[in-house]
């Protein structure tokens, strides 16, 4: 039986990230994953011959700059491709908002609706610009754990204060404001086109239970464009050879490293003794142990699942039961036998119109409507829809002249008030073709093969507690310091050795190997204070 | 011709706290009222004869104590009875009620679930705690963010002090209390869908938002704060209607020099280089004073009553974007006798206290999801109350006046105007009532009915927001009514601002009215310069 420094449950992309810092820094490390193939939500899988589906996550353009340079993961072989154009929002109307990658022309496309959106746009994207900035701060930073009794941690909650308050009165106090709004009313305050404001408040939706017309989706907007800024746009990636490639960059960065990683392998329980975590235990009894346990699996199935509960402070339990994480993402990949021909994507070349993001979603009103059936426990009737053509940028994804698409619908909520997923998984699939079909007409027809994950299917093939994608929404009173729960900001948790490194930690997701990264550092740390 | 110190423009509640203070710290007060009563949305009015209807706020519990005791407010004849219970009806004749007598609610909250008995003693200790941590920021001028003035900073320092004192678990409960939805904030407390869907209701009162929109569990808060002769949590109805609140500040603003003119809109502020130097009045009169106070909301004030060239852009920017969308509206109805609730038949006491309609957290998000597309409730939320059972006075023997207080009634409608559409609206109303009382059609003498159309132009509240400006968290303390400008004091030297569109905001609390005069009567000993 080998001794290892830490075992982290579960090569999600942060899992996969914490595991490579660590060996980096000449712990030795072993990484257990469930499912044959390392990568969680971020992997690619040939599931229809010939065709390669990114089968849940699509984008990697959020990728920390300093994860990506730390670990090489070019060297590796992680390719981003750049989006291009951005978006694409087609309309019922067969009229279009095209949204393409360079910054100066943007104000010209939307022009085409709006004079006056379009002489704002560069204000705006300055505007964001220094709303993200003033985000970063608190996004690339551990959250202060609060104040265990008065005058204790004090100089960490004042230096993430202080550098707050040293952005000056007028960005701090924009930054404040604008950061609990609803993404409605912060872009009513700039623009008249609706399907503008739509276009940019779908980034403020992913993952959330929530409308464009509630508060906090100005925050999930925001927290959207930390990947790379420019523009209030998104300027996310697709990553070649699909989204699996990214994770598969980082597993050979971490076993470079020297991390070792076993996959097809279960944690059926974490080991405590005394409070403290020893190792694991594998479905099949097999006992590893560890200096260090990580858990990259999701708060909730950590604590309710992996962990005998009579370990945990009753307190500590409600909290976590607490968090919520209703899981309102479903996922439809399609096999496509052509390149389906978008009304409003005119011209010769389809592909310049959707390489990028299409965006499903023509009105504020329309994307709060989808959300509305999803508080009622039914999935909407005329969804959300973010799709990416991955095969425009990289035929390599499908044979030749065929094509893979990738929708996320929204809203699909986990908990449905009437019937199961499992019966209404086809239904939810046919509602999406169809209201693809509606857009780009004979899209229906050239389906291949057709593959629709509910979040039941999430969860059950991920790990993910109720499908949520993101571990836990990420609404007001589940970001920052109150990230993963209240008092343990920190990555450690109740039981001394058990680390948590997943999406529900702070800054939480979407790809961002940020969660991953920040633990890291934190074991790393304690790991001194230890020796 | 006489130049008074203060000019306070609206005589409502605020205004006229205000007016009291600046006169007892001896400056000469006038006080200018567009009506012929003053009170502003706090009002009684006989507008059917012999009936006395609390025409829109109608009932009491956030008054600060402090303004009862600085103004004396005791010496004039205030008195506030308390409303004893919290009744919801449920579609299926059962019913939901809260005492004040606490075994009796504990019974009742048994008969419908035994956890939540013990959930909500624990749930309203949390809240109390809670309300004391914030209860002293109702006192406080909120510091400005960001800046480097040492009275700011000194100012700053204090609130993190304060929260910082608080202690942890506090102070990440009040985080979740600030963010959450009211459904998602109760449901981590309860499981009886009618409790958590009355008290979620308390949290939607004047917002423009569903119990499951983020930001709605702070106002629930509002229901722990409030304080009548010294019992905490207690709301209650003045003897007289809401007027006698605004009557009394009124006459203890007279008791110390103020004078009131009713009758006497203001049409504009006037400035001259960028300095407030007094008002002109619709008749063409122009008074002359030192310093000019706006009860009036932020809106009007400085998008109508203002100048613009007296303004610069950014400040008007921020004004306009100061959001103000009425959500609520009232009707008040005079009754022929009491009316009969088929899930407690006859006279009780449930209706001497708050008939709530909303039975569930789905009927009153469906309420919402009406209005976030332009139409007002098929199925309203309802706070009723009968004034008449608790103040005989308020209606002739043997009959009563009714209040209901209505959402959402969203001020834009998508199809119509309100006052096409403001007795349909009515009818809507009654017809939701009466599902619960089926008696009540036939005991209606007199209905009005009061839109958020109807404020705008009755009230001169802006898009009818009885809080002269939503209560979100983008609008509250530092950044109400807008950035860099929640100390009272504006742009204008000399102009400020007293009514709820300012720090704390609405509840006729008064204490926006109480702050406003303290940082002008500081300014008035020791004239700083606020413009960094």
């Amino acid at each position: 039986m080998t001794k290892f420094d830490a075992i982290i449950i579960g090569a999600g992309h942060n899992g996969l990230v914490t595991a490579a810092y660590l060996a980096k820094a000449g712990r030795k490390v072993l990484v257990i994953e469930r499912r044959s193939v390392v990568g969680g939500i971020a992997v690619s899988e040939e599931i229809y011959p010939g065709f390669t589906y990114s089968t849940c996550a699509h984008l990697g353009g959020s990728l920390s700059r300093q994860v990506s340079q730390d670990l090489e993961l070019d060297k590796h072989g992680l390719k981003i491709l750049p989006l291009n154009p951005l978006v694409f929002a087609p309309l019922p109307d067969g009229k279009s908002l095209l949204i393409p990658r360079a910054p100066a022309a943007i104000a010209g496309a939307i022009g085409g609706f709006s004079k006056s959106d379009a002489a704002k746009f560069a204000a705006f994207s300055e505007t964001t610009g220094k709303l993200v900035r003033s985000l970063k701060i608190l996004i690339g930073t551990p959250m202060p754990n609060g104040t265990a009794r008065p005058g204790s941690n004090f100089s960490e909650l004042g230096g993430v204060a202080w550098k707050l308050h040293r952005l000056g009165s007028r960005d701090l106090q924009e930054f404040l404001r604008v950061v609990p709004m609803s993404a409605a009313d912060f872009l009513n305050e700039w623009f008249e086109t609706e399907v503008l404001k739509a276009a940019l408040a779908g980034t403020g939706l992913l993952g959330a239970f929530v409308g464009p017309r509630q508060q906090g989706t100005s925050y999930v907007y925001l927290h959207h464009l930390l990947g790379e800024t420019g523009t209030a746009f998104r300027t996310s990636g697709l990553v070649h050879g699909g989204i699996g490639n990214l994770t598969q960059a980082m597993a050979r960065a971490a076993q470079a490293l020297g991390a070792e990683i076993q996959t097809n392998s279960d944690v059926e329980r974490i080991v405590t003794k005394n409070g403290k975590a020893t190792g694991v235990v594998l479905r099949g009894g097999t006992e590893i142990s560890a200096a260090t346990v990580v858990s990259n699996a999701d708060v909730k199935r950590t604590f309710l699942t992996l962990v005998e509960p009579t370990f945990l402070d009753p307190h500590f339990l409600l909290q976590v039961r607490n968090i919520r994480s209703r899981g309102v993402v479903a996922k439809i990949n399609l096999a496509l036998d052509a390149l389906p021909r978008f009304k409003g994507a005119g011209g010769n070349d389809p592909a310049a119109y959707l390489g990028g993001v299409i965006h499903i979603g023509p009105t504020i009103d329309y994307l709060e409507r989808a959300s509305d059936d999803a508080k009622y426990g039914r999935f909407s009737k005329q969804p959300f829809l973010e799709i990416t053509i991955p095969s425009i940028a990289d035929p390599s994804l499908a044979p030749a002249g065929k094509h893979v698409m990738s929708v996320w619908m929204q809203y699909a909520p986990y908990s449905l008030r009437e019937g199961t997923w499992d019966r209404q998984r086809d239904n939810l699939g046919n509602l999406v073709v169809d209201l693809l079909e509606e857009y780009a007409p004979g899209l229906k027809n050239s389906i291949l093969h057709r593959q629709v994950l509910t979040p039941v299917d999430l969860e059950q093939t991920f790990g993910l507690t109720q499908g949520h994608i993101y571990h836990a929404e990420l609404a007001l009173d589940q970001v920052f310091f109150m990230r993963p729960a209240p008092g343990w900001a920190r990555y450690r948790t109740p039981i001394e050795n058990l680390y948590l490194c997943g999406s529900g930690t702070h800054p939480g997701g979407p790809i961002t190997g940020l969660p991953g990264f920040l633990a890291a550092r934190q074991i790393l740390k304690d790991f001194q204070k230890r020796t | 011709m006489k130049k008074y110190d203060a000019i306070v423009i609206g005589g409502g509640h605020n205004g006229l706290a205000s007016a009291a203070y600046l006169a007892k710290a001896g400056m000469d007060v006038l006080v200018l009222e567009r009506r012929h009563l003053v009170g502003g949305a706090a009002v009684t009015e006989e507008i059917y004869p012999r009936f006395r209807y609390s025409v829109c706020s109608y009932v009491v519990s956030l008054l600060r104590p402090e303004v009862i005791r600085e103004l004396e407010l005791t010496n004039y004849d205030l008195e506030i009875i308390p409303l004893d219970s919290t009744c919801t009806p449920l579609p299926d004749g059962n019913y939901l009620a809260r005492w004040g007598d606490h075994a009796k609610t504990r019974r009742e909250i048994a008969r419908h679930s035994a956890a939540d008995v013990d959930a909500y003693e624990e749930y309203g200790k949390c809240m109390i705690q809670m309300a004391m941590a914030v209860k002293p920021l109702l006192g406080t001028v909120p510091p400005r963010l960001g800046s480097w003035n040492a009275r700011e900073l000194f100012r700053l320092a204090g609130v993190g002090k304060h929260f910082h004192g608080l202690g942890k678990k506090l102070l990440y409960d009040l985080t979740k209390l600030m963010t959450m939805s009211s459904a998602d904030f109760l449901n981590e407390w309860f499981e009886t869908e009618v409790l958590k869907a009355t008290m979620s209701a308390s949290g939607i009162i004047g917002t423009f938002m569903g119990p499951r929109s983020p930001g709605t569990a702070y106002v629930l808060l509002h229901h722990y704060m409030g304080e009548l002769d010294g019992a905490f949590r207690s709301w209650g109805f003045a003897r007289g209607g809401m007027g006698t609140i605004s009557r009394v500040i009124a006459d203890a603003a007279r008791h110390f020099g103020a004078e009131i003119r009713t009758e006497c809109p203001v049409e504009r502020i006037l400035v001259k280089n960028r300095r407030a130097h007094g008002v002109m009045l619709q008749s063409g009169e122009e008074i002359e004073a030192a310093t000019v106070v706006s009860g009036v909301d932020p809106k009007r004030t400085f998008l109508k009553m203002v100048d613009g060239k007296e303004l610069d852009s950014d400040f008007t920017d921020k004004v306009s974007k100061f959001k103000v969308r009425g959500s609520s509206g009232k009707v008040n109805l005079a009754l022929d006798g009491l009316p009969n609730f088929t899930c407690l038949p006859g006279d009780g006491p449930h209706l001497s206290g708050a008939i709530s309609i909303s039975p569930s957290i789905d009927y009153i998000e469906r309420a919402y999801d009406d209005a976030k597309y332009g139409n007002f409730s098929r199925r309203p939320y309802l706070d009723v109350i009968i004034p008449s059972t608790l103040d005989p006075s308020m209606a002739p023997p043997g009959k009563h006046v009714m209040s209901i207080f209505v959402q959402y009634a969203p001020y834009h409608l998508k199809d119509g105007t309100w006052p096409e559409r403001r007795e349909k609206f009515g009818d809507t109303v009654i017809d939701t009532l009466s599902e619960y009382a089926p008696n009540l059609k036939d005991l209606i003498l007199h209905r009005q009915v009061v839109t958020p159309w109807d404020m705008e132009q009755e009230f001169g509240l802006t898009e009818g927001n009885i809080f002269q400006g939503e209560l979100t968290l983008d609008q509250l303390f530092f950044f109400r009514p807008v950035p860099g400008w929640a100390q009272y004091r504006t742009p204008i030297k000399n102009l400020y601002l007293c009514g709820a569109g300012t720090h704390p905001g609405g509840g006729v609390m008064a204490a926006s009215g109480r702050l406003a005069a303290m940082e002008i009567i500081k300014d008035r000993k020791s004239p700083l310069d606020f413009s960094d």
